[in-house]
């Protein structure tokens, strides 16, 4: 297995997906802080860790599910316009040691985005010199909530891009993934909860209390019933992806 | 150019590709709707203010990135099986194989722009909106197809140039946040992912006076002159990789 995952970052070392990833990145943290020093502007009182914890996952919940679209698709269209999957199947390993080995390697690139994002909070956050010691229980359930999220997406998304040879339906799967985690605040929690791109604000760890003239940020609790729902559709969406993609004729 | 832009209409036979171009117009137009029909109370402007809803999750974030997608996808076939050396050896010119696929892209973006009007008037209609429907809208749509026209000679140059699918529609997701960032601080004339913005009316719906009407299609015109001419002469002058 260790094997087969070090050929999946073999054939991967020049696509740059690493770089592109920070420079996707990038651009939702600069959004990001931007709009965060613009309300901090306004009012002073917002200058706190929990503005940023909140700002970023609420954008992950747009750029994140296309992110993810993106690396997946990478990883899995090189097979599918290299024609080699005839050549990997050929070889004396499972098929679904091949696509355990494409979601660990897309997993693990997305962990190290979402590392790199906490990463730029804390820099962000001792920039504006945000009040008290640096949050690392709240960037602790950041990076779990988000990663967690980010392992059903991308089970849903390896699915997708593996059985379907063309690419633009897990891409536009992925921006209705995005349109969606973007959404997700407008929806009620009954259907907000069925939909796995709104969990990076569930699973955020501030949420956000709107109220005249204006709200604040607030703690939230870890709620075990959306861990669990995350980790049910994850292991549902893998499962299901691994049996399909296992049986399919190429 | 006429029996190019039918092979590559035939390219495209079974794609499904009409799928995509159906499913975002329709989805980004439900959820404007139920947020217009749970904030009926605020949104009271009629076919306006239903028109902010629907339009902008679709002309901001959604219209761009189904242009990155028609376009990779309309490279991608000849980023397959070495069909370049197949296209670049035909008896055809690179300027005719770069507007081909422009205009395929223009014609594909046309029709997601008429389902999404024709959804805005049915949703409209089902609303029971007292108002006539405003015509102008037809006119914010042909806008915004003008200025996706300007977006699609920027991407298609991207695909022509980047092998890979995905990444171009990624580079379009942060073109998107810089165009906001452009129109926000009143520059919005000067990228094509704001002349969208502006073109649609989808952040304001005040009128364009006429200096900005005539400067929002000159720009557009010049970007597309200019995306064109930098991706045909790479087109001309770049040996093609293939695999």
């Amino acid at each position: 297995m260790i094997k087969i995952l070090g050929l999946e970052y073999f054939k991967i070392r020049r696509k740059k997906i690493w770089t592109m990833i920070i420079l996707f990145l990038v651009v939702e943290m600069l959004w990001a802080f931007m709009s965060i020093s613009r309300s901090i502007a306004g009012n002073p009182d917002q200058a706190v860790w929990e503005s940023v914890f909140f700002s970023i996952s609420s954008m992950n919940g747009l750029f994140m599910p296309i992110i993810s679209a993106i690396v997946v698709s990478r990883i899995c269209d090189m097979e599918h316009k290299g024609a080699t999957w005839k050549m990997l199947v050929a070889t004396n390993v499972s098929r679904s040691h091949l696509y355990a080995a494409k979601y660990i390697c897309a997993n693990s690139l997305l962990l190290y985005g979402i590392l790199a994002q906490g990463a730029l909070m804390i820099v962000f956050g001792l920039i504006k010199d945000f009040p008290g010691a640096l949050p690392i229980e709240l960037l602790s359930r950041f990076i779990g909530g988000s990663l967690l999220t980010t392992l059903a997406v991308t089970a849903l998304q390896q699915w997708i891009s593996m059985a379907i040879k063309n690419q633009a339906f897990a891409l536009c799967l992925g921006m209705l993934g995005g349109f969606i985690g973007m959404t997700a605040g407008l929806f009620p929690d009954a259907v907000r909860h069925i939909f796995i791109w709104s969990y990076y604000l569930d699973l955020s760890p501030v949420t956000y209390l709107y109220a005249e003239p204006s709200g604040s940020y607030m703690v939230q609790l870890v709620s075990p019933g959306i861990v669990v729902a995350a980790l049910i559709m994850t292991i549902l969406f893998y499962i299901a992806g691994s049996i399909h993609v296992t049986r399919q004729e190429i | 150019m006429k029996r190019s832009i039918s092979a590559e209409l035939l390219k495209l036979r079974h794609s499904r590709i009409g799928l995509v171009l159906a499913v975002l117009p329709v989805i980004s137009l439900l959820i404007g709707c139920a947020n217009y029909y749970v904030n009926q109370g605020v949104l009271q402007n009629g076919w306006y203010s239903l028109w902010t809803q629907v339009s902008l999750f679709y002309g901001e974030f959604f219209l761009p990135i189904l242009i990155a997608i028609c376009c990779s996808y309309i490279c991608r076939l000849e980023h397959q099986n070495r069909n370049w050396n197949m296209v670049l050896s035909s008896p055809v010119t690179v300027a005719s194989v770069y507007f081909t696929k422009l205009i395929v892209v223009s014609i594909l973006i046309l029709l997601a722009q008429a389902l999404f009007m024709g959804l805005y008037w049915l949703a409209g209609t089902l609303f029971s909106l007292s108002d006539p429907f405003p015509l102008e809208t037809i006119g914010w749509t042909l806008r915004g197809w003008y200025a996706s026209i300007s977006i699609a000679a920027l991407q298609l140059g991207l695909s022509l140039r980047i092998r890979s699918f995905a990444t171009p529609i990624g580079i379009s997701l942060c073109a998107v946040f810089i165009g906001l960032g452009m129109y926000v601080v009143k520059a919005g004339v000067f990228f094509p992912f704001s002349l969208l913005t502006i073109g649609m009316s989808v952040l304001s719906q005040d009128k364009l006076t006429n200096a900005q009407n005539i400067l929002f299609w000159l720009m557009n015109m010049a970007f597309i002159i200019i995306f064109a001419t930098m991706s045909i002469r790479r087109l001309k002058n770049k040996d093609i990789v293939t695999s």
